[in-house]
């Protein structure tokens, strides 16, 4: 018995009645002829106004709702009962200052409102760096975006936008001196280059001093003193100092939270960087095995100590920038390891 | 008596001199501060113009904005930049003063097409790490060697490949179709009546070789805009004008070459004589060309004129296609490490680049390189193989246009600004757009580009602006940045 055929026969088909396949492109228009114009007709162009500013682009939305439901429903509702709580019990604080006496229960509102506003400002201080972060990261993608593709045009909408960001800021005065100066013929991503190298140079540098200085400290900290697991805590304290610093010299404005968001994020990349990130901060010496025969093992922990504060500080100024690094002008980790362990070979040596 | 003085009362100063420097520039190129640059290119491609604007800018290049993305000039690493000619070299220098003086003049012009070889080695100080990074202040220096020589000279090159049948048969295939043979009737007529196994009559050859000169000239005009025009020093004769080493010409028209025929030919024939004579050219002329010059270079910039081949059409894109794959057989390349660069060094990075991109609207830049990837496809896969980095980059050595906008039928335009050569009146124009694809045969004849040549620019108006040139920076970063990390 024929088996049915599970296989289609070849078959002749009349390419004109052919549907669907290749998407019908909308005819191409012609290419432009050229042609002369007249001079009078022409005007000279600087590269930043070659497109007016276009609304900004609409962000996709990447990230749908981390965690369960439940976790915001728990979240919230603790929430609720707490402040409940709370309120009932200031309720009664305010009734009892009433009840005493009236200047006490005057006196007690007025604390309780300093209390609330200053705590509601302070919030929205924060709250503040935080979304100035947010949008630096938005930035940095859309500036690697640009960088990737090798467009020609949009990038002045991009920086329109940039300038607005930063306006306030002690960034304002580079950023706009450096778009003045970008060339017309540049296309997206050579702009997009130019104007992270020349607009943010005084800050990167300044920003790299601090860093030198905050792992200086740190390794000599830890690697001299008697108490190193004391000293450890207070190297992570310095940690999170640096990490103000450095959100304010970018024009982040600094805060507890921008603090922990920072810490977040840095300590995320540097768990899950990869092979990049290990041979980038190996260093051959430390490989190469000249280090533990010529120093003890406090000075070791002193490096480690002071090589975990650089990290975290270069991580902090990729994280704050609003345009990635240019290839070679990446700030690098073994100067400071140099610097580190002279420090710490002239000190180990005195006290050794 | 100290061991030099000693040495030098036996053997003479200047080859004391001469070995003193051969060893410097030895012990340089085996730590890699010495690099010598091949700017390769066909004629008219802006050789001179490019080594004029590189020196010229590298000159100044200590205190100068315009070189962003050459980074040990941003970061302000370069603590000078001089002219340091190498004693004891017979090359006579490259004629920058002279160029630069035409290019400043009033009007200006752009300098003439180069007739000599000629050499320029710049010393470059320099800090090697930034001043961030180290206590003490340190300075490398490090020499670039460039030289320029007239582009028909290189295409004798694949002629050392080849043997004199074989170079007859390729011109077959040549002379076959196209303007080549619209435009030789003539001379292949004459050829065809000479007997080539008969005696060879000296004047007849002379005749014959002047008419084929000729000929090249003709298919070199830019009317016909021809690229392989071999030998390259007929057109372009140098110190050899006039003498015999340039009387023998290719025989097309023979049906085919067995390389029996040649050894069979008596003694004294046309064939034996023309082929002695190529032979002697490839040895006296060809090799020692190559020898001297072309055998130790370090890192190779290619300079394509890509906007002649979409001005001129299908013919001349073939051929240049073909010219410059040919040409690029020549080069030794493949990775260098330390032994190999003292004694054999190797071309380890190859750029091509699309001069004057100044010719066309900045937009249209991207759509230039990858039309220069369609001319250098073949040659770049060879390369690829050899394990050399490539990379296409459209550039301008001088840039002599403005951007410019118009609107033009309601619409907005993009359009170049500039003087026009020869007559410098101002001109503004769309010079229209550069395909990605080969242009279909409809597209090489329709009035689809009009690429003018633009009038040089005033230098001192833009110097040390980045607007004074388009990627020469970029250029630079390339081909020698990791020379300064």
């Amino acid at each position: 018995m024929t088996d049915k055929q599970r296989w289609q026969q070849p078959v002749f088909l009349d390419p004109a009645q052919l549907q669907g396949g290749e998407p019908k492109v909308a005819e191409e228009e012609p290419p432009q002829r050229p042609r002369e114009i007249p001079l009078n007709a022409v005007h000279s162009v600087a590269a930043a106004e070659t497109q007016e500013a276009v609304a900004p682009v609409q962000r996709a939305r990447l990230s749908a709702g981390r965690g369960s439901k439940w976790r915001k429903r728990f979240a919230l509702s603790v929430g609720a009962l707490l402040s409940l709580g709370v309120g009932v019990e200031l309720y009664r604080l305010l009734r009892w200052g009433f009840d005493t006496h009236w200047s006490l229960g005057y006196g007690f509102a007025a604390l309780l409102l300093v209390v609330f506003g200053s705590g509601a400002l302070w919030l929205r201080h924060s709250l503040q760096g935080l979304r100035q972060l947010k949008q630096s990261a938005d930035f940095r993608q859309e500036a690697t975006t640009l960088l990737r593709e090798r467009g020609h045009g949009q990038a002045a909408a991009y920086l329109a936008r940039l300038t607005r960001h930063y306006q306030h800021t002690p960034v304002a005065g580079a950023l706009k001196e450096a778009i003045s100066e970008v060339d017309t013929a540049y296309n997206d991503g050579e702009i997009i280059q130019f104007v992270s190298g020349h607009a943010f140079k005084a800050q990167d540098e300044a920003a790299y001093r601090i860093v030198t200085r905050y792992s200086v400290e740190s390794a000599v900290l830890v690697g001299v003193s008697p108490y190193a697991t004391f000293d450890m805590l207070l190297v992570g304290w310095r940690n999170l100092r640096l990490l103000n610093e450095i959100a304010g010299l970018y024009g982040v404005v600094p805060g507890v939270s921008v603090q922990w968001h920072l810490l977040k994020q840095i300590l995320h990349n540097m768990a899950f960087a990869g092979i990049t990130e290990i041979t980038f901060d190996a260093g051959e010496s430390l490989l190469g095995g000249t280090l533990t025969s010529s120093v003890s093992a406090r000075v070791g922990q002193g490096l480690g100590a002071g090589l975990i504060t650089a990290r975290i500080g270069l991580q902090a100024m990729q994280a704050c920038r609003p345009m990635p690094f240019n290839k070679h002008q990446q700030p690098g980790l073994q100067a400071i390891q140099q610097r580190l362990l002279d420090e710490l070979k002239r000190i180990g040596g005195r006290t050794a | 008596m100290p061991l030099s003085a000693k040495l030098k009362t036996l053997v003479s100063d200047e080859r004391i001199d001469k070995a003193r420097q051969q060893l410097k520039t030895a012990i340089d190129s085996g730590l890699d501060r010495h690099v010598r640059l091949a700017v390769t290119g066909l004629s008219q491609s802006g050789k001179t113009v490019f080594i004029t604007a590189l020196v010229h800018q590298l000159l100044h290049s200590h205190d100068t904005q315009a070189l962003p993305f050459f980074s040990v000039a941003n970061e302000q690493r370069i603590l000078g930049v001089r002219n340091a000619p190498p004693m004891g070299t017979a090359n006579p220098p490259f004629p920058y003063a002279q160029a630069l003086q035409r290019l400043e003049a009033e009007p200006s012009a752009w300098p003439p097409s180069t007739d000599r070889l000629s050499e320029i080695r710049l010393a470059i100080r320099y800090e090697p790490q930034g001043r961030l990074h180290r206590l003490i202040s340190e300075t490398s220096t490090f020499y670039l060697d460039i030289i320029d020589y007239p582009g028909e000279w290189l295409l004798d090159l694949p002629l050392l490949s080849q043997s004199y049948a074989d170079w007859c048969r390729q011109n077959h295939q040549l002379f076959a179709q196209g303007i080549r043979a619209e435009l030789s009737q003539t001379w292949l007529a004459k050829l065809k009546a000479v007997d080539l196994n008969a005696p060879a009559d000296l004047q007849v050859i002379e005749g014959l070789s002047e008419q084929y000169t000729a000929l090249l000239h003709l298919f070199r005009d830019p009317s016909n805009a021809l690229s392989l025009i071999q030998p390259g020093r007929f057109v372009m004769p140098g110190d050899l004008a006039g003498s015999a080493l340039l009387q023998f010409f290719p025989l097309p028209h023979l049906p085919d070459y067995p390389a029996e025929r040649f050894q069979q030919a008596p003694e004294g024939s046309y064939l034996r004589v023309l082929e002695q004579r190529f032979n002697d050219y490839k040895e006296q002329v060809v090799y020692r060309f190559y020898k001297d010059h072309f055998s130790r270079f370090d890192r190779q910039l290619v300079l394509v004129d890509c906007l002649k081949t979409l001005n001129n059409g299908r013919q001349c894109f073939e051929d240049m296609q073909r010219a410059i794959s040919e040409i690029l057989h020549s080069f030794n390349y493949g990775k260098s490490g330390l032994l190999r660069r003292l004694f054999n060094p190797r071309i380890d990075k190859v750029l091509f680049a699309c001069s004057k991109a100044d010719h066309v609207t900045a937009n249209q830049h991207h759509n230039l390189e990858k039309f220069l990837g369609l001319i250098i496809d073949h040659a770049r896969r060879e390369m690829r193989f050899e394990g050399v980095e490539t990379h296409c980059m459209a550039l301008a050595a001088f840039r002599a246009t403005e951007a410019a906008e118009a609107v033009v039928d309601g619409q907005k335009l993009s359009c170049l600004k500039g003087y026009r050569k020869g007559s410098h009146e101002p001109v503004a124009l769309f010079p229209g757009e550069v395909p990605i694809e080969l242009p279909t045969e409809q597209d090489w004849h329709e009035d689809r580009f009009r690429f003018i040549d633009f009038a040089p620019p005033r230098i001192t108006l833009r110097q040390g602006k980045p607007s004074s040139h388009i990627r020469l920076d970029q250029a630079l970063e390339y081909l020698l940045g990791d020379k300064f990390a």
